[in-house]
């Protein structure tokens, strides 16, 4: 039998206490010293993916992590509480980099020489100057671009047909014959802009008195009228069970795994007409920034270079969770690697028309107001 | 002499005392510090920094620099609904919590003393779940009621008539809770009636007493104590319950964590969620404090 003295056990203790903090110091030397191995990403599901990320590590013999989140304020929220330290990439929706991370100076320009001559060979919609990814005066790049979609409501077509859906658009949520029958997904930034569409309201700028009492008396039917608000694999399970017909918010970013599960007649809805300038659909293009880290990774840029690449481009549109189409797709070496079955997951036979039909998310100026009315809506439920 | 060796023998004794409490600490504190430590750390600092946020100017990150009492307000102004997302989340636990008593009692009963050598093997099935992640158990449950699912397509195979709707409704939400906190209830309930000495009830049964008269009498008085800390436990984890309102309920209530996540996330506005993250810990901390001041932990543990 091993016996211990408590002189050992102590001398045992500091040891291993000494070790302890020896380790932590080295890790900080190496901190401070460079971070050309390792790189931290915050980013929307998918870019997190080992399938994304694996190859990447190899390659470049690099430590990644990638944490993932559904909603960009919480994302913005982390660089302004002082976490442009920890972060050397933000992926977010299209106006957060332009409107408000530029402005205050959490993100830091890229190398236009070297990033400019990729949307070149991105889908027409990408073309340079691309709006969503330069500063408000055009000097600056402020992101790179690739997944994208078109994100308004989501229909069972055995149920509503695709042209009537996309004729009725945003009043099929009006029609009293469909309570009950529909859901709502749990994205409340997303909600707030469905709520104003289906009271015939653009979302996206100053509303009045009367425009938000409107919104209020909209949001409070639709959350009575609906049978669920869930997350989107519930509500595509309610589809498929036939407990509902169609559900607001969705579109490709949250039918695709159900289309890709066998289930092609579950389709995002663009609608042909709405309030905002005669359009009536709303789309989401992510962009990827460098963060205004006072000690950049230098594999950041590396890291936006390498899902440039066309099979890279490939697996971030079918990395894990959700199936989304990618502006690389304009370069045929990325598109054929799209198989047939892919194409369809993301409904790339309207694509083109739907993101016509839409408009690009947007913040929307009174957001902290509508969405405690939206809230106060919600709880009228029960 | 006698009083003289007394006088030595204190001498001794608080010279002792005075050696081993040494320069800094007793040992007794120094055993405590990696505790004290852990609690200052895991449990104090979070709720200080809850407790400032719930104080700093709403929609801002200006925790410490600022203090203002505009969240409470707010969450007291007369036109806020919250206080709906108040009542069901306590009216839901206290249901949870009652039913949950109802069941497990006879439960608990059964593997103290009638079971026998079944009860560990009783324990294991209500053990057993926890293994599960919670989410994944209530997806569970959303796929056998659902329409078309297995309960409705069981139902139709045997005698062709569809299932009752049964998803998406307070009272689902209701089932999961109960679901989800039954052991929380029924593992304390066993260790207090385990604790309850077999000769009382003999000699009660002796004396002449009715079945009844040594329940209400003998049973659960001596009883009372873990039955109290399952009540305790199962009331604030459900205060707390936010997944079976999301997945199983298809949110057709809206419960506080709920409201305290959207403040969080969508909302942005943390000092908001702070205050109403308060307000839940100081119910739920009176109830607990309460219940602790009636309860004797000593006879639980089986020290008297």
């Amino acid at each position: 039998m091993v016996e211990f003295s408590r002189r050992t056990v102590l001398q045992m203790l500091g040891a291993g206490g000494a070790m302890a903090a020896a380790s932590t110091g080295f890790a900080r030397n190496a901190f401070a010293a460079g971070r050309d191995k390792e790189m931290n990403i915050l980013c929307w599901e998918g870019y997190n993916s080992a399938q994304v990320l694996d190859p990447f590590r190899t390659e470049f013999g690099a430590t990644v992590k990638a944490e993932s989140l559904t909603n960009d304020p919480t994302m913005v929220n982390r660089l302004r509480a002082g976490e442009t330290k920890v972060w050397d990439l933000i992926n977010l929706n299209n106006p957060w980099a332009r409107k408000l991370m530029w402005p205050e100076k959490l993100i830091k320009p890229l190398d236009q020489e070297v990033f400019q001559p990729y949307f070149a060979k991105m889908l027409p919609e990408f073309k340079a100057p691309f709006h969503w990814a330069m500063s408000d005066d055009g000097k600056d790049l402020l992101g790179m671009a690739q997944r994208f979609g078109p994100y308004s409501f989501v229909v069972n077509t055995d149920k509503v047909s695709r042209k009537m859906a996309e004729d009725e658009g945003w009043d099929l949520f009006n029609d009293k014959a469909i309570v009950g029958r529909y859901g709502v997904q749990e994205s409340d930034d997303w909600n707030v802009f469905d709520m104003f569409l289906v009271a015939g309201i653009d979302p996206f700028k100053v509303h009045s008195e009367a425009e938000m009492a409107t919104f209020l008396a909209t949001a409070k039917r639709i959350y009575k009228g609906a049978k669920l608000i869930g997350d989107m694999a519930s509500l595509n399970q309610a589809l498929i069970s036939g407990e509902i017909d169609l559900y607001l918010t969705g579109g490709t970013y949250s039918v695709s795994p159900a289309r890709a599960d066998g289930y092609p007649n579950l389709r995002g809805i663009t609608p042909l007409r709405g309030p905002m300038n005669g359009k009536g659909g709303v789309m989401w293009i992510e962009v990827t920034s460098t963060v205004n880290n006072p000690n950049l990774s230098p594999l950041a840029p590396k890291f936006l270079q390498y899902v440039q690449r066309p099979e890279v481009a490939h697996t971030v549109a079918f990395a894990e969770g959700t199936f989304n189409p990618v502006s690389q797709m304009g370069n045929p070496e990325c598109f054929k690697l799209f198989t047939k079955d892919e194409l369809e997951a993301i409904q790339w036979d309207s694509l083109s028309e739907e993101m016509a039909r839409s408009v690009a998310y947007d913040i929307v100026p009174d957001y902290e107001k509508a969405l405690d009315l939206l809230n106060a809506a919600k709880r009228e439920r029960g | 002499m006698k009083i003289h060796a007394l006088q030595i023998q204190d001498a001794a004794i608080s010279g002792t005392a005075k050696k081993s409490r040494g320069p800094f600490l007793t040992p007794g504190a120094r055993c405590a510090l990696p505790v004290i430590v852990l609690l200052l750390l895991g449990f104090a600092a979070p709720l200080t920094a809850v407790i400032a946020y719930s104080f700093a100017e709403p929609h801002s990150f200006n925790v410490f620099s600022s203090f203002t009492f505009a969240n409470y307000a707010e969450i007291f102004n007369t036109e806020n609904t919250v206080w709906m997302s108040f009542l069901w989340s306590l009216s839901l636990a206290a249901v949870t919590v009652l039913i949950l008593s109802v069941i497990a009692y006879p439960i608990a009963y059964g593997m103290v003393y009638v079971f026998g050598r079944w009860s560990g093997l009783v324990s294991i099935l209500f053990v057993f779940p926890l293994f599960i992640s919670e989410n994944v158990r209530l997806y569970g449950w959303v796929l056998f009621f659902i329409k078309n699912g297995v309960f409705d397509g069981t139902l139709n195979l045997l005698g062709g008539s569809d299932a009752p709707e049964v998803l998406y409704s307070p009272g689902i939400i209701l089932f999961g809770m109960i679901y989800t906190y039954l052991p929380y209830m029924l593992f304390p309930l066993v260790l207090g009636l385990s604790l309850l000495p077999r000769d009382v009830v003999d000699a009660a049964k002796d004396l002449g007493a009715s079945r009844y008269q040594v329940w209400r009498e003998i049973e659960l008085p001596l009883a009372m104590p873990g039955f109290m800390i399952g009540l305790l436990l199962t009331f604030v984890l459900a205060v707390g319950a936010i997944a079976e309102s999301k997945v199983l309920g298809g949110q057709s209530v809206i419960v506080l964590t709920h409201d305290i996540e959207v403040s969080f996330t969508y909302a942005q506005n943390w000092p908001l969620g702070s205050a109403l993250a308060v307000l839940i810990t100081l119910i739920t901390g009176g109830l607990t404090l309460f219940m602790l001041f009636k309860l004797d932990l000593d006879r639980v543990l089986g020290r008297k």
